[in-house]
C-alpha cells in the first residue's frame, strides 16, 4: 500500500482522508451528498484508483464546506497592539474568572477583550471555521510588526493590504504630475518589499492633511499642504493596482467617514476610477443620507443600486454590533473627530513616518441609542439589497463594528427574518419609524452564506486554490453539523481540516498546522530597488533595508508563502 | 548600518559615529569572551567541554524550574525572539514576567492606559515638526546621545528646539551641532507640563502677569505661537519625580488640549524594553507585569512588577523561589550597565546573560540577527550582526526553550 501511494503522489507519507454522507457546499458545483477526498494537502474528487483512506468518517445530517475567509479583520499591527495596550479594563473578568477556575468556555463565551492577544485570535477563529484572515491596514513601516504578530496567530493563513494614499512621498509625484508609470513602479516595489497581497487607501489624503491641522476632505478638497484631491489619488492607485494586475481590486475606505451625507462622496469615490475594479471597505459606514428625524439616514439603497448595476464594484459591509468595542482606524482625521464620544473617555492618536496615523477610540454600540440602531439596520440593509452574494462580503471591520465572533449572530440574522426583526422591535423607535428594514423580507439560504463567507473572498482576493472544494483545491475543510439554529450551527463546527489534517474536532484543539502569507505575485524591475534606496534616503531619512521585508523571515518549519 | 544599543535603531549616512557605537559593543564582547575563556570554566577554551557543561546545567535548571513554587522571569529582553520565548515560558511555567527595568516604560504606560495619547514617530517628527521641546535633563544626553543627529537627519534644519528642564551647555551644544535652533531653558522638570499651559497661553495673547518682559522672553514667545506643529520629547529614564507616571499624564493632557485647535505630539522615547512591551501585548494582551499562575495571563501592573515580586516574595528555599534572569545587551563603558538583581538571600537565580559563567548569552543584534522596535515603537527593524557568535553562546530564546523540554 505504501508504494502504490509513494507511485501514485511522487511522495510518501500523505494522509488521505474520506469524508462521505455529506452535504458538499461550495457555490461551484451542485450541493449533493457525495464523498470528499482530503488527499495530503489538496482536494480530490474522487479516490484513486489502489488507494485507500487513511481515515473515514461518516457524516450524514452535516454539511462540508471550505475554510471561511476575513478579507477585513484588523489582527495585526500597530493599531491592534496600541489598542490592546489602552484597554486593558475593558479585559473580560467574568471571562477571565471562568477560564482561572477550569470552566470550560465555548461559543458563547465573548472574547475576553475587543482586542485579544494572538493566541486567543487564532483560536477563536478556528473554532468558527475560518483558516484564513487578512489584515486590511498595514503601514509600510510597521509591515514586519505586522507579519511578525500574525505569524504568532496560531491556525490561520494570513496576508496583508499595504497602506498608501497619505504617503508622503505619493502626494509630491501626483501633485508634480509625474508619470503614471512611476506610480505603478513605486506601488510594485513597495507590495513586494512590504509582502502584502492588495493596496489600501483610507481616506485618501486625509490623514496626512490632518497632519497639517486641515479638519476635512472631501473627494474634490484640495490638500492644504499639496494641493491635490481624494479623487487624484484613488485614481492613480486604482490605475496601478489594475495596470499591476493585483487580483485584489483597490480597497478603499471612503472619505468622510461616518458623517450625515457622506454617500455623496461615496459616490463620487466610485466615479473617481473611472470604471476601474473598486472594493469599499466597511461600506456601511459610508452610506449615510441626511433625511429623518435626526439629520441622520440611511442611503444604503443607493450604494446597493450601485453596486447591483456595476460588477466591476464589491464590497464588505463592517456591522455593528452592539456592545463596548474598540475603533482603529488610519482615518486619524474622523477618529480625532469622534474623540468626545470615546467610551471609556481616552484615546490613542498617531501621526506615523510621513506614510499614514492611526485612531483608537473605544466605543460602545448602544441599541437604545437614534445613531447606533440606524447604523446597525444599514448594514443589514446592504446585506439585504445587494444581490450577488460574491460581491458582499461578512465582515464586522473586527473590532471597529464588533467582535469578529458575532459572525454567526450575524449569520443568523441574514437568514432569519422573525429573529431579524425581533432585534430590530428593540432599537429606538425614531428607526422603527424611518427604517425600511421590515420591507426586505430576504432571507440568505446556507448557500449563500457560504459563498460570502468562503467563494467570494478567495474570488476577490485571487486564491485559485481556496473558497470551494474542487479538485486541486487546498484541503481546509470545514464540518458543521445541519441544525436549524444557523448561529449555533456556524458557531460550533463538527471537524475542521487543515491542509488535510483534522486540527479540531468537537470543541478540542487537536494540532497546530502549517500557515502560510499570501503575497502579491508581482514582478519588480531590478533596478527600482537602488532607486528606491536614495529616495528612501532622502524622503524618510533611512535605508530600505531597515524596513523591508525579505522572503525568508516569512519562511519556517511551519510557515510558507502563497502567491496571488 | 543599525545600531541596537541605545533603541533609536537609527540609520543615517554618518557612518563613524553609529559604527563607533556598534564597534565598540562588538569590542566589549570580544572583552567579556577572553575574561570568560580566562575564567575558571573551561581553561582549555575548549568549546566542546563548555557545550557539554552547559547542557548538565540546563538539566539541573530545568529540574530547580520544576520543583518551584514561585518563578519570575525579569531582565533585559530586547529581541522579538527571546520575547516571544519568554512569554511562552512564563506560560508554560506558570509564572510572573516583568522586565526589570520596566518601571520606567511603565511611567508613560500607566499615564497612556489613563487617558490616552496623541504620538509622532521619529520620521514625521523629524520632517513635520517645526518645535521640538525637549524635556529633561543631561542624563539624557547620556542615556540616548544619537537623538540631536537622529532628529536632523545629519540636514541643516529650521526647527526650533526648547531644552527644558536641566539641560547643560554641553547638551545645547549638540543640539546645535545638529543643525537646530536651539534654547535652553532651565526650569523645575516636575512643573514643566503647568509652565507649558502657562507659556502657549502667554505667547497666544493672554496678560503676562508678574513676567519680566525685559528677561529676553518676546522671541520664545514668538516661537511658540508659531508653531504649526509641535513635538514634546522625553525620556522616562530622566523623570525621576515620584509619582513619574501622574507628571505625564498632565503632560498628555497638555498636548492632547493643543490639539483642539493647534497640532502637537508626544514623543516618548523608550529603552530597550519597548521590543518586549510590544510582543507581549500581542501575545497576551498586556505589555508586561502579567502572572501565569492560574493559566491565564493575570495584568496588574503594580502587583506584578519586579520590584514588587522581589519584596513580596518570602525568604523561602531556594528550591521554591527561582529568578530567570535575562540580559541579552552588552554595551561599551557606562552606556549600559550590566543589569545586576538584588536578590534576597535564599532565592535561586538562573542568569541567561552575555556574562553568565554558566549559560553567556548572545548579545543581541551584535552577535545575532535580531529583530527590534526602534525607540518610538513604530518600526520594527532586522538588526544584523557584527560580530561573529561563538558556538558555545547561544541566544536566551535557544536557553529558554531547552530549559522548557
Amino acid at each position: 500500500m505504501g508504494e502504490t501511494r509513494l507511485r501514485l503522489l511522487g511522495k510518501a507519507f500523505e494522509v488521505i482522508t474520506r469524508l462521505h454522507g455529506a452535504i458538499c457546499m461550495d457555490g461551484v458545483g451542485k450541493s449533493e451528498v457525495r464523498d470528499l477526498i482530503l488527499f495530503g494537502e489538496t482536494i480530490c474528487s474522487e479516490l484513486p484508483p489502489g488507494a485507500k483512506a487513511d481515515a473515514d468518517y461518516r457524516l450524514d445530517n452535516h454539511v462540508v464546506v471550505a475554510g471561511a475567509i476575513d478579507l477585513h479583520t484588523h489582527i495585526g499591527g500597530g493599531k491592534v497592539n496600541i489598542a490592546r495596550l489602552l484597554l486593558p479594563d475593558l479585559v473580560n473578568h467574568r471571562r477571565s474568572a471562568l477560564e482561572r477556575e477550569g470552566q470550560e468556555l465555548n461559543w458563547m463565551s465573548p472574547l475576553s477583550s475587543p482586542v485579544p492577544g494572538t493566541w486567543e485570535t487564532g483560536r477563536r477563529y478556528l473554532e468558527m471555521g475560518y483558516t484564513a484572515c487578512f489584515e486590511p491596514a498595514i503601514l509600510p513601516a510597521n509591515a514586519r510588526h505586522a507579519h511578525a504578530e500574525m505569524a504568532d496567530t496560531p491556525w490561520l493563513d494570513t496576508g496583508g493590504y499595504l497602506l498608501l494614499g497619505n504617503d508622503r512621498l505619493l502626494l509630491e509625484w501626483i501633485r508634480d504630475g509625474v508619470p503614471q508609470s512611476q506610480v505603478n513602479d513605486y506601488v510594485g516595489w513597495m507590495v513586494r518589499a512590504h509582502q502584502c497581497c492588495a493596496v489600501k487607501v483610507v481616506n485618501a489624503g486625509g490623514i496626512d492633511a490632518f497632519k497639517f491641522n486641515q479638519r476635512h476632505l472631501s473627494v474634490d478638497d484640495a490638500h492644504v499642504h499639496f494641493g491635490v484631491t481624494p479623487r487624484q489619488i484613488l485614481n492613480t492607485l486604482s490605475q496601478a493596482v489594475d495596470s499591476l494586475g493585483f487580483a485584489h481590486p483597490l480597497h478603499v475606505h471612503c472619505s468622510n467617514l461616518g458623517m450625515a451625507g457622506n454617500i455623496a462622496a461615496t459616490m463620487a469615490t466610485i466615479d473617481a476610477v473611472e470604471g476601474r475594479r473598486l472594493h469599499l471597505t466597511h461600506a456601511q459606514y459610508h452610506c449615510y443620507g441626511t433625511d429623518g428625524p435626526h439629520g441622520y439616514s440611511s442611503a444604503a439603497n443607493q450604494l446597493a443600486d450601485r453596486v447591483n448595476s456595476d460588477p466591476s464594484l464589491s464590497i464588505d459591509i463592517g456591522q455593528v454590533q452592539f456592545g463596548q468595542t474598540v475603533t482603529l482606524s488610519g482615518d486619524t482625521m474622523h477618529q480625532f473627530a469622534n474623540r468626545n464620544l470615546a467610551r471609556p473617555r481616552k484615546a490613542i492618536f498617531q501621526d506615523l513616518e510621513c506614510q499614514a496615523g492611526c485612531g483608537v477610540l473605544p466605543f460602545r454600540y448602544r441599541q437604545d441609542q437614534y445613531v447606533h440602531g440606524l447604523l446597525w439596520t444599514i448594514g443589514m440593509e446592504l446585506f439585504l439589497r445587494v444581490e450577488d452574494p460574491l460581491r458582499v462580503f461578512l465582515t464586522t471591520d473586527h473590532p471597529n463594528g464588533g467582535p469578529f465572533t458575532s459572525y454567526p449572530h450575524l449569520i443568523r440574522l441574514l437568514m432569519d427574518f422573525d429573529y431579524r426583526m425581533t432585534i430590530f422591535s428593540r432599537l429606538h423607535p425614531d428607526v422603527l419609524k424611518s427604517s425600511p428594514l421590515p420591507s426586505l423580507k430576504r432571507e440568505y439560504s446556507l448557500e449563500e452564506i457560504v459563498k460570502m463567507t468562503r467563494l467570494g473572498p478567495a474570488r476577490a482576493l485571487g486564491l485559485k486554490n481556496r473558497g470551494a472544494l474542487q479538485d486541486g483545491c487546498l484541503a481546509d475543510v470545514v464540518i458543521y453539523e445541519r441544525i436549524a439554529n444557523p448561529e449555533q450551527m456556524f458557531s460550533s463546527p463538527k471537524m475542521v481540516f487543515r491542509r488535510g489534517t483534522l486540527v479540531y474536532r468537537d470543541g478540542v484543539f487537536l494540532s497546530n498546522s502549517m500557515k502560510s502569507t499570501v503575497v502579491a505575485d508581482l514582478r519588480v524591475e531590478s533596478q527600482m530597488d537602488e532607486w528606491m534606496k536614495r529616495i528612501w534616503r532622502d524622503q524618510y531619512g533611512y535605508s530600505t533595508e531597515m524596513i523591508r521585508v525579505h522572503t525568508d523571515e516569512l519562511l519556517s518549519d511551519s510557515r510558507s508563502v502563497e502567491y496571488t | 548600518m543599525i545600531c541596537s544599543i541605545c533603541s533609536l535603531l537609527c540609520d543615517s549616512d554618518n557612518l563613524d559615529e553609529i559604527q563607533c557605537i556598534k564597534r565598540s559593543a562588538a569590542l566589549a564582547r570580544l572583552d567579556s569572551i577572553r575574561g570568560a575563556v580566562e575564567g575558571p570554566l573551561d581553561t582549555n577554551v575548549n568549546s566542546a567541554a563548555r557545550l557539554k557543561a552547559t547542557n548538565e546545567r540546563l538539566v539541573e535548571s530545568a529540574s530547580l524550574l520544576k520543583s518551584a513554587k514561585r518563578i519570575l522571569i525579569t531582565g533585559r529582553i530586547a529581541s522579538v525572539a527571546t520575547a516571544r520565548s519568554a512569554v511562552a515560558f512564563a506560560k508554560s511555567h506558570n509564572a510572573t514576567i516583568d522586565c526589570a527595568e520596566s518601571g520606567h516604560v511603565f511611567k508613560n504606560i500607566l499615564a497612556i492606559q489613563r487617558g490616552g495619547i496623541y504620538s509622532v514617530s521619529l520620521a514625521e517628527a523629524r520632517e513635520h515638526t517645526d518645535l521640538f521641546l525637549v524635556i529633561g535633563n543631561d542624563s539624557m544626553q547620556v542615556a540616548i546621545p544619537r537623538m540631536p543627529l537622529a532628529l536632523s537627519n545629519g540636514k541643516p534644519r529650521s526647527q526650533t528646539v526648547l531644552l527644558l528642564g536641566d539641560f547643560g551647555t554641553a547638551a545645547a551644544e549638540q543640539w546645535h551641532k545638529a543643525g537646530f535652533d536651539t534654547w535652553t531653558v532651565p526650569c523645575d522638570l516636575e512643573n514643566v507640563p503647568n509652565a507649558l499651559a502657562k507659556w502657549f497661553q502667554w505667547s497666544e495673547g493672554m496678560p503676562r502677569d508678574g513676567v519680566d518682559e525685559s528677561s529676553g522672553v518676546g522671541p520664545l514667545f514668538a516661537r511658540l505661537r508659531q508653531a504649526m506643529y509641535t513635538t514634546v520629547v522625553w525620556s522616562a529614564e530622566s523623570l525621576q519625580m515620584e509619582q513619574a507616571d501622574l507628571w505625564v499624564e498632565r503632560l498628555l493632557q497638555w498636548v492632547a488640549g493643543r490639539n483642539e485647535k493647534n497640532r502637537c505630539a508626544a514623543l516618548p522615547w523608550l529603552s530597550l524594553d519597548g521590543t518586549f512591551q510590544q510582543v507581549c501585548t500581542w501575545l497576551t494582551g498586556f505589555p508586561g507585569r502579567i502572572d501565569f499562575r492560574n493559566g491565564v495571563p493575570d495584568y496588574d501592573p503594580h502587583k506584578y512588577s519586579y520590584q514588587q515580586w522581589m519584596e513580596r516574595t518570602p525568604d523561602a528555599n531556594c528550591n521554591e523561589s527561582v529568578i530567570v534572569l535575562i540580559d541579552e545587551t552588552l554595551a561599551p563603558g557606562d552606556f549600559l550597565k550590566p543589569l545586576e538583581i538584588q536578590a534576597a538571600e535564599g532565592y535561586s537565580v538562573i542568569k541567561l546573560t552575555a556574562r553568565s559563567e554558566h549559560f553567556p548569552t548572545a548579545v543581541a543584534g551584535v552577535e545575532t540577527i535580531d529583530d527590534m522596535f526602534r525607540a518610538d515603537q513604530t518600526v520594527l527593524a532586522r538588526v544584523l550582526p557584527s560580530c561573529e557568535r561563538r558556538s558555545w553562546v547561544r541566544p536566551a530564546s535557544d536557553y529558554l526553550e531547552r530549559l522548557s523540554k
